[in-house]
């Protein structure tokens, strides 16, 4: 295919920056083993490292020795915090473990900013011991990367050893094995989980100092999303469970994109070549992820408080429901007519980013795959309508661009046939990164075998306008009369995926997501229904990047809209919205995406309370927003019943008791209570 | 998209099958977990597996299901040799099989669960069900009726919204149950149906699998432990002992026959007491021979 050629120094920059992967993947290979739990917050644990170690030596001008204990030790304790926190998701969907580490990830890049943490000279570089640097023919290996290249195997061999022989290390192996077992053969599992996090924090921090000088600044967001992509890989490469493997992976991983780098230029060719790789690689590794996965996968949704669909509830009740629902509708009907042009703006968002999380919703609520790219979906859609413009009727141009992201969506999600949904996340991830680079103005691909070309990026490479198209003959050029047009859209996907929840499609896709082999022995088509969810997930996700093109209407080639923290955004709209339930999906969105806009669309401001907020709702509302909004259904409910009771009693002059329905419905709301 | 074509698992014909297994083989490795194993079901009866851990039981159930394959023998429904049909393809001639741990789908409700069974007999495609049409709507009304009868017949009004991860193992399997009727069968596997339940709604299995019997009218295979319960439920009992049939025969002949005794129950009587006679309010006997 390509003849690959790179000189040494590329391989021994790619050796560099493989071990700053190989010791991430050691962190989430250890997380993972003792718990679980794909740990988002690996890097960023370091960060917080790195930037106090900056602190320490250039404002206290501390010894260095000193401040390296001293913040290697901080990130320990801030990865024993994290796991005090997050323990008691431990044995609730991995999903909303996940999410929840992405949500510390946030606090933690909060926390950085924090003054006794933050230095005063943002851009001082994290300093380095000792100044020893040899040249490689033309190139110099500098004092960090020397650094880099002792400590790194060094942390690694004493991990490995640490691991096969201490205590710890035995306690921690039984633990993954069979947690409830260690436990009654002694092994304190949480005293067990908790170290292994203080461990993973110390390794993340050499992680973050090791790689932090060549970062501009000190405060960079380690957890980029693409060094996570590489630990990743490498960690699934040693099948989350071997140590030796994963470390190896990493460095294996640096060279490789180094070699990628210096032979293809465009990136997003890399990105795709990245990508390509990952999807092989997880096809490989899958019996190995089986294996290693199975208790973990088996627990994977149960217990969780997910009620995809509810219902045998009294009429009353529903008919509060139903009343709720109209009148919502209704406020949201007239709302365009008294919102300000930008506020219209804001309410298209809301509602596209609604559909998408509905997408969503479907895929990882119902389907339970784990899906980090479903914003690159909408890319796709986007790009569509990019293409298209106003050449067609609208409608069309929806259906077509629900079409072809439908069936990119179902090729992103092949490796799902195969193994557990979790680490679709891998492969999503990898696809969003992709997508992020393919919205670039430059992308071409040469399709093999036929010699076609698809370009896939915008047409202008500085600015793409996107004049809106008219419905049905009425012009949406209107930032209101967009505001409408959106909410139909929405209110059309709400239709049709309630269609989907009640009328035989959520049953499928939930029942293979239980219990594949009980399905299968049904007589459930496995991998059809498998193959629906992404298609219906991918129709959504792309006919609503199509109304997002129109939307946004300017697109250039430095938006950050495609980044994939685009997708993790989404993903935390569906968690905080209640896992599964669709007026979840719709307050997720209005939750992310208005409440910012309340406190002036801040960026920062957004992350902390999406941050904050996502482990909040997670630990204490594990049903999310929608379980508020059915208590309040609830309450409703009793007090008009409450209320017809008082009313027919006075009517029936003195005074009786009150009806049984009233305890009736607060036993009912005890008993929901505690089964959440 | 996946719109799929309607379900090939046409209506099979409704008489039970007659199953005949004949002379099968099973190793794994050096080891012979089945030597030579032959039995008959008529159509219609309810033959009990019987025999100690290890003698084959769940084997033999698993090459008839098809999940083992066997190195020699063979496998027959009426006159259909089994060794072509792939473990799926089974259900479409009207084998089910239900299983030991019986998980079901835990966020699924009883009703969504038994209609899921008449979505695998007829499946309708997402298009015509998002678009509502006539024939989409007409073939969820039809198995809602189907299952509602199934609900009532078994007794699981109650339960009908409660998911199945809120059920006791004994309600578990009574849905389990309720599913295989649904799904019609001529010849019908259960693996240790009173698994991991109290004794006393074991007593009750045997009521609820004679009521299963008459109205799916299939011929039932059972592999259980309880052997009061085999004698009480079934017509022909079969015993192992370390892969061989050592004995097959009427209850009666059986428990008449001291090498069956020998093989199943060792020395112990108490065994054959466990679920022993209602009135004695339980007795001391669960299965501990077990």
């Amino acid at each position: 295919m390509l003849a690959f050629s790179a000189p040494n120094f590329v391989l021994v920059q790619g050796v560099f920056y493989g071990l700053g992967y190989g010791l991430l993947a050691l962190g989430l290979v250890l997380v993972y083993r003792t718990n679980r739990v794909l740990n988002f917050a690996q890097g960023q644990i370091g960060v917080v490292a790195a930037v106090f170690l900056v602190k320490l030596t250039a404002d206290f001008h501390f010894n260095y020795w000193f401040s390296l204990a001293l913040s290697v030790g901080l990130a320990a304790l801030v990865g024993a915090g994290s796991e005090l926190v997050l323990r008691r998701l431990f044995n609730r969907p991995r999903v909303l473990v996940m999410v929840a580490t992405i949500g510390l990830s946030y606090v933690l890049l909060a926390l950085t900013a924090l003054p006794f943490i933050r230095p005063s000279n943002l851009y001082k570089p994290v300093p380095v011991p000792f100044d020893l640097s040899f040249s490689l023919g033309p190139f110099i290996i500098t004092p960090t990367e020397v650094m880099t290249l002792i400590v790194a195997p060094i942390v690694t061999v004493a991990l490995v050893l640490a691991v096969r022989f201490t205590s710890w290390g035995l306690a921690m192996r039984a633990m993954s094995e069979n947690a409830d077992s260690a436990r009654l053969s002694g092994v304190w599992i949480r005293r067990t989980s908790t170290l292994t996090w203080t461990v993973a924090g110390a390794l993340s921090a050499f992680t973050a100092i090791l790689n932090a000088p060549n970062q501009t600044s000190a405060l960079t967001q380690a957890l980029s999303p693409d060094l996570l992509l590489y630990a990743l890989t490498a960690a699934l490469i040693g099948a989350m469970i071997n140590l030796t493997v994963a470390f190896v992976a990493g460095v294996g991983m640096g060279v490789f994109l180094e070699v990628l780098a210096w032979n293809v230029p465009s990136p997003a060719k890399q990105q795709l070549v990245v990508f390509l790789v990952v999807m092989a690689v997880l096809l490989v590794r899958v019996g190995a992820l089986r294996k290693g996965a199975r208790t973990g996968e088996r627990s994977t949704w149960q217990h969780g408080a997910v009620t995809t669909m509810r219902a045998g509830v009294d009429r009353l009740r529903r008919r509060v429901s139903t009343t709720g629902m109209w009148l919502t509708v209704a406020v949201a009907v007239l709302l365009p007519q008294v919102l300000s042009v930008g506020n219209n703006v804001l309410f298209s968002q809301i509602c596209i980013y609604a559909v998408v999380a509905l997408s969503l919703t479907m895929l990882t609520g119902w389907a339970g795959q784990v899906s980090l790219g479903q914003f690159g979906l909408v890319a796709v859609g986007a790009l569509v309508a990019v293409h298209l413009g106003t050449s067609l009727p609208l409608p069309v141009v929806m259906l077509y661009g629900g079409a072809v992201t439908a069936v990119v969506a179902i090729f992103v999600g092949l490796p799902a046939l195969r193994m557990p949904g979790l680490f679709l996340a891998v492969t999503t991830l990898a696809f969003a990164l992709f997508m992020q680079t393919a919205v670039l103005a430059t992308p071409c691909f040469t399709l093999p075998g036929i010699h076609k070309t698809l370009c896939t990026g915008l047409p202008d490479p500085a600015y793409t306008v996107l004049q809106r198209p008219t419905l049905f003959g009425l012009s949406l050029s209107s930032q209101r009369a967009f505001a409408w047009f959106s909410l139909g859209v929405l209110l059309l996907s709400i239709y049709m995926v309630r269609i989907w929840r009640d009328k035989g499609v959520a049953r499928r896709l939930v029942a293979v997501r239980d219990n594949e082999m009980g399905a299968a022995a049904m007589g459930i088509p496995i991998l059809r229904t498998k193959l629906l969810a992404f298609g219906l997930s991918g129709f959504m996700a792309g006919y609503a990047g199509v109304c997002f093109a129109f939307a946004t209407q300017q697109l250039n080639n430095t938006d950050i809209t495609f980044d994939p923290t685009t997708s993790f955004l989404v993903i935390s709209m569906i968690v905080i919205g209640g896992l599964g339930s669709i007026s979840g999906a719709v307050l997720g969105a209005l939750y992310l995406e208005g409440l910012p806009a309340m406190f002036g669309s801040n960026q920062t401001i957004q992350f902390i309370t999406s941050g904050l907020g996502l482990i909040a709702f997670i630990l204490y509302l594990p049903g999310g927003l929608a379980e508020l909004l059915r208590r309040a259904g609830d309450l409703v409910a009793l007090g008009i019943r409450g209320a017809g009771d008082r009313m027919a009693a006075r009517r029936a002059g003195p005074p009786v008791a009150p009806s049984g329905n009233v305890p009736d419905m607060a036993a009912t709301l005890v008993a929901d209570g505690a089964e959440q | 998209m996946t719109a799929g074509a309607p379900s090939p698992a046409a209506a099979p014909p409704a008489h039970p099958a007659r199953l005949r297994v004949d002379g099968v083989h099973v190793h794994f490795g050096g080891v012979h977990a089945l030597d030579g194993v032959s039995f008959e079901a008529e159509p219609g009866a309810i033959v009990g597996l019987i025999g100690a851990n290890g003698s084959g039981k769940t084997t033999t159930l698993d090459v008839i299901s098809g999940l083992v394959a066997p190195q020699a023998g063979t496998v027959r429904l009426d006159d259909t040799d089994l060794a072509e049909y792939l473990p799926e393809e089974r259900l479409g001639i009207g084998m089910v099989r239900s299983f030991q741990d019986c998980r079901l789908y835990p966020e699924l409700t009883v009703l969504d669960v038994l209609l899921l069974c008449e979505d695998a007999r007829e499946e309708v495609a997402v298009f015509p069900t998002t678009l509502r049409l006539p024939w989409a709507r007409r073939a969820e009304k039809r198995k809602l009726e189907a299952v509602d009868q199934v609900i009532t017949a078994f007794g699981l009004e109650r339960f009908r919204y409660h998911r199945t991860a809120e059920l006791s193992t004994g309600t578990r399997r009574v849905v389990d149950l309720a599913s295989v009727v649904l799904a019609q069968p001529r010849l019908l596997l259960l693996d240790e149906p009173t698994a991991g339940i109290a004794q006393r709604e074991a007593e009750a299995f045997i009521p609820l699998l004679r009521r299963l019997h008459a109205v799916a009218d299939t011929t039932i295979v059972l592999v259980e432990h309880d052997v009061p319960l085999v004698f009480e439920l079934c017509s022909q009992v079969v015993v192992m002992e370390l892969g061989r049939v050592v004995a097959a025969g009427p209850p009666d002949v059986i428990r008449a026959d001291p090498k069956a005794l020998a093989a199943y129950l060792g020395a112990s009587d108490e065994a054959l007491q466990a679920s022993g006679p209602i009135g004695e309010g339980g007795g001391p006997g669960r299965d501990e021979g077990v």
